[in-house]
């Protein structure tokens, strides 16, 4: 009994009841889904059955289970984003430095980072794709697109947040800029930037995916919209459905792993906190 | 000495975007830009065009917005109360809401993508009208996004309150009601305004992919990827303007929300 209680006091406890909760409700509207309609697996099938799906070793097209196509199209379409991320983050990165180096481009190009912001990039996914002509390359661009701004105004910000006494020991100790940004300012602005990677890391996924519903070819989007108009079994939109969910948590997570691991000083501070 | 400084400054951090931007349209128009990205001028059309275009389909632009801009609305709006309901909930019981917050900031994570097709597929029953039945889905989807924001925001709105407030209110034996009408709530204003920051333009990118999915077409969004697929670039650029037109208009109209509300605590 003691033992179930210091259990319920876990710092994850509530975390994994509102997932069981959440896992039951599905069910329930599952069993009532197929009790009333005539294709359950569209609408909402067991979890059970998704698994079955995932786990099955029955070919579906051309000698591959449904899991193992879901995969291979899942690795193209993570390639692109990992390609657009990285993109998308050494630009934004070099644009804030540029930014705080140099007064005249901060007042040019801040502006229209905040206009970015407010533009449905995604919206434009079509017409980007028409521009480049190519559409590797507009998945690339896009995703990078959507990563470039939320790590350039993070890591301006965290540029603009060290303290003026450390600018001032610098300058006491005679350090060139190269020094400052080496040995200040580059090190302090490192949070910053981790919250606009965090930010960033679901978006370039969902733009990856976006992108590959709007041209044919190999890739998670492609399949999605081929499964959606029944081209093949339900379970493989499912199937990605669920996938795509958990990248795009997993990533936000990877980063904040990232963030914990090089960031030590962080970590000091938030237990003195405590 | 310093005042003609400051207005130097003032000065310019207006007058080089402006520049800039003008130089770009310049490029656009003379047709720079298109060797740059080694395009066509039917691709990529003038901007005298887009305009002319945007002026001549007026009110079948004026359609789509409205179609797109209620879907916006009515998401935004229902996805921030319950955002902000679940924020009290967790505050009223912080053990088992923190758990809860937890789950709805995960389904920020998930993509759009993903997300909009199954919400299409589970509220097929609600109309016999492909219309009305599209547009309940929209709104589902994009209230699912902007609760999540609105909801982490306001938890810490509630809960980081000045040192002593709440033993304060303690002190004067005011009820939970009275803490919360007279200290938490005040206090989570500007941290509705930052979780409105995020949800605004978050909601329009929501509201024109779930379009993309949506059975019926109508939006913005969905008549840029029609005009694509028909090759018509020209009416499809215009629609691009007017979906960036609706995000900076309505973050504009935020921003001024923002300054009537937070005057009287600037002062």
């Amino acid at each position: 009994m003691n033992k179930l209680k210091r259990l319920t006091e876990t710092k994850y406890f509530m975390t994994v009841l509102w997932i069981v909760i959440i896992i039951a409700l599905w069910e329930i509207f599952a069993f009532i889904v197929a009790a009333t309609k005539r294709t359950p697996e569209n609408i909402l099938p067991h979890l059970t059955g998704i698994m079955e799906s995932v786990m099955s070793d029955r070919t579906i097209n051309g000698g591959q289970t449904a899991i193992q196509m879901v995969m291979e199209n899942a690795a193209a379409t993570l390639s692109r984003a990992g390609i657009g991320y990285v993109v998308g983050i050494v630009c934004g990165f070099v644009l804030a430095l540029l930014m705080s180096l140099w007064k005249p481009i901060e007042k040019i190009a801040f502006p229209y980072l905040m206009l970015i912001q407010m533009i449905p990039i995604l919206g434009m996914a079509p017409i980007i794709n028409a521009l480049t002509g190519d559409i590797a390359v507009s998945r690339v661009a896009i995703a990078a697109i959507l990563t470039f701004y939320p790590v350039a105004t993070n890591t301006l910000a965290g540029f603009k947040a060290v303290q003026r006494e450390k600018h001032e020991l610098m300058y006491s100790y005679a350090a060139n800029k190269f020094q400052i940004y080496t040995k200040t300012m580059i090190p302090a602005c490192i949070p910053y930037f981790f919250t606009g990677l965090k930010i960033s890391a679901p978006m370039a996924i969902t733009a990856s995916i976006l992108v590959d519903t709007l041209q044919g070819g190999i890739g998670l989007g492609c399949l999605l919209s081929q499964a959606l108009k029944g081209a093949m079994t339900r379970y493989v939109f499912w199937q990605i459905v669920f996938f795509s969910a958990i990248i795009g948590i997993l990533s936000f997570s990877v980063m904040g792993l990232l963030e914990y691991i090089l960031c030590p000083y962080k970590r000091t501070s938030k237990k003195e906190k405590e | 000495m310093t005042k003609r400084k400051l207005n130097f400054d003032s000065a310019t951090s207006l007058l080089y975007p402006l520049i800039f931007g003008i130089v770009i349209l310049m490029m656009w128009q003379c047709g720079v830009l298109h060797s740059i990205f080694r395009t066509d001028e039917y691709i990529l059309p003038y901007p005298t065009r887009i305009f002319r275009i945007i002026i001549e389909n007026f009110d079948k632009i004026l359609e789509n917005v409205n179609s797109s801009v209620f879907v916006i609305i009515i998401g935004l709006a229902a996805g921030s109360v319950l955002g902000y309901i679940a924020a009290i909930g967790a505050t009223v019981s912080p053990k088992f809401g923190k758990g809860g917050l937890t789950v709805i900031s995960a389904f920020n994570a998930i993509p759009i993508v993903a997300m909009a097709p199954v919400i299409m597929n589970w509220t097929k029953d609600v109309s016999s009208d492909a219309e009305v039945r599209s547009t309940v889905a929209k709104i589902i989807v994009v209230t699912l996004m902007c609760m999540a924001s609105m909801s982490i925001n306001a938890h810490r709105g509630l809960n980081e309150l000045k040192p002593f407030s709440l033993d304060l209110m303690k002190s004067y034996a005011a009820d939970n009601k009275t803490v919360f009408l007279k200290l938490r709530f005040p206090n989570s204003i500007p941290y509705i305004f930052t979780a409105l920051k995020v949800s605004v333009p978050g909601s329009v990118i929501t509201a024109l992919v779930s379009e993309y999915f949506a059975e019926y077409r109508a939006g913005v969004g969905r008549q840029i990827r029609e005009n694509i697929l028909i090759a018509q670039y020209s009416t499809a650029w215009a629609y691009i303007v007017v979906a960036c037109l609706i995000g900076i208009i309505l973050f504009a109209l935020l921003l001024a929300a923002e300054g009537i509300f937070l005057k009287r605590r600037k002062s």
